[in-house]
């Protein structure tokens, strides 16, 4: 009934569309990044201006499904911008990462020691260098592992930009799946190419935080 | 020694602090002349501490004066950054820089808010150092020191700025007995060279020993101030007197 030669033989078949996840899933962290870090500044600043807009932004992404963000972005917004499902998908990730991302910074900020930020100014460093030479060094550092999971998370995620026909490799194993009815062999070469991929960034994340271990208190 | 001729290097004018409804200091007045050591002491609680730190504006006071060097400081952001490379401060928990080795902590000041060259930085860092006895600790991280290293580290820190006075806050509160010590005898160099110091301390042996002056805090209150000879012995109020009980039985 299953032939799992077939995960062998068209194994190579997936390769461009690993490259389309993993493109998705840089450019949504990427984009992420960014807007989480704008964001998490916002949110800790003393204006409310940037606090309110900063919180409900957060607010919002997180109580609703990604899906439907996509969706917003690719459909929703036809009226107004027709935008093409690649750029679609990174909006909408980059936008739904930003959130989380803008959590984890925060977080991490919010968790140095204020001891440090009143060292740094009490030698006469600015707010802006304090919080650029003291407290962002440190809470980096200490971002890294919930980073890495959300690297982790946004790369199964990007699997739903097959909703709005971006090639990536749920799209392409629901396509071979649907031509030749053996859908079990082609979900799991996407599925073994996911693992790999979640695998790999798993290991480098835990390098990376091995390596910045080393001057930790 | 008189010191009374000298110039002022601190003044502070009927400073008042409140977290609330709490009153933490209660119209403290107090100057210290350069070259000159203080020690603030009192109970838990008495604001010794909101003291240090509402003069560098760590906190900020809801009325009343603070002139270093016999200028005003205004609350804006650049006049008191500037005037904190003037004043420097040493933690209860030293606040070292952890991502630093302990010659970047000493050279972060003088480098990024003073702009001296790195060069000349670290000569003068490895130079205080040297002092404070940690030459062999240049490139170890504050994570492999023992408390004692620590708070020497940060006192060298705030030498590196080369302020005209030095705060400490309860220096030698968070360290084990065995490493009291070797900080107070940090501090005892330093107040042999001249250093202008504001020290809160729960040290009486070491306030007595090392100060010019001891002021007694109590309920936000200066209550009373003296030569620690006077203070420690024949202290005229009440409330001091309480206090240092235990104290001055043992002397």
């Amino acid at each position: 009934m299953y032939d799992f030669s077939i995960i062998f033989e068209k194994f190579h078949l997936f390769l461009p569309a690993a490259v389309e996840t993993l493109k998705i899933t840089a450019a949504a962290i990427i984009v992420g990044m960014v807007i989480g870090l704008l964001t998490a500044f916002a949110r800790i600043s003393a204006f409310k201006v940037l606090r309110y807009p900063a919180s409900a932004y957060v607010t919002i992404i997180r109580g609703t499904p990604i899906l439907l963000q996509l969706f917003i972005v690719y459909y929703g917004l036809s009226g107004i911008i027709k935008l093409d499902p690649y750029p679609s998908a990174i909006i909408a990730f980059g936008v739904h990462n930003g959130a989380y991302i803008a959590e984890i910074f925060r977080g991490a900020i919010k968790s140095i020691d204020k001891g440090q930020m009143e060292a740094a100014r009490s030698i006469g460093m600015s707010k802006f260098k304090a919080m650029y030479r003291i407290i962002l060094p440190q809470a980096f550092k200490r971002a890294i592992p919930p980073l890495g999971n959300q690297l982790i998370i946004a790369t199964k995620d990007s699997s739903l930009a097959s909703a709005v026909t971006v090639r990536e490799l749920l799209l392409k194993s629901q396509q071979l799946g649907s031509s030749t009815y053996r859908f079990m062999e082609y979900f799991l070469i996407a599925g073994i190419y996911y693992f790999i991929i979640t695998s790999v960034l798993g290991l480098i994340i835990h390098k990376v935080e091995k390596r910045l271990d080393i001057s930790s208190r | 020694m008189n010191k009374k001729n000298k110039a002022e290097i601190l003044k502070i004018l009927n400073l008042n602090k409140r977290f609330g409804s709490l009153e933490v200091l209660r119209d403290v007045t107090l100057s210290v002349a350069e070259g000159e050591v203080v020690s603030v002491i009192g109970p838990s609680g008495s604001g010794k501490s909101t003291l240090l730190r509402c003069i560098n504006f760590l906190e900020k006071s809801q009325s009343g004066e603070i002139y270093i060097g016999g200028n005003a400081i205004e609350r804006k952001e650049k006049v008191v950054n500037k005037m904190r490379q003037n004043v420097g401060m040493v933690f209860q928990h030293f606040n070292l820089f952890p991502h630093k080795t302990v010659l970047q902590n000493v050279i972060e000041g003088p480098i990024q808010v003073k702009g001296v060259p790195k060069k000349d930085a670290v000569t003068q860092a490895e130079e205080i150092l040297r002092n404070v006895g940690l030459s062999d600790k240049t490139h170890v991280y504050p994570a492999m020191l023992s408390g004692g290293q620590k708070q020497r580290v940060a006192i060298a820190r705030t030498l590196a700025m080369e302020p005209g006075i030095i705060l400490f806050d309860e220096p030698t509160s968070a360290l084990d007995p065995e490493l009291v010590g070797e900080v107070l005898n940090v501090i005892r160099d330093l107040a042999r060279e001249g250093m202008t110091m504001l020290i809160v301390t729960h040290e009486m042996g070491f306030a007595r020993e090392v100060s010019d002056r001891i002021v007694f805090m109590d309920e936000g209150r200066i209550v009373e101030e003296g030569p620690p000879e006077e203070i420690f012995t024949t202290p005229k109020n009440n409330r001091t007197r309480i206090f240092l009980g235990k104290f001055l039985q043992a002397v």
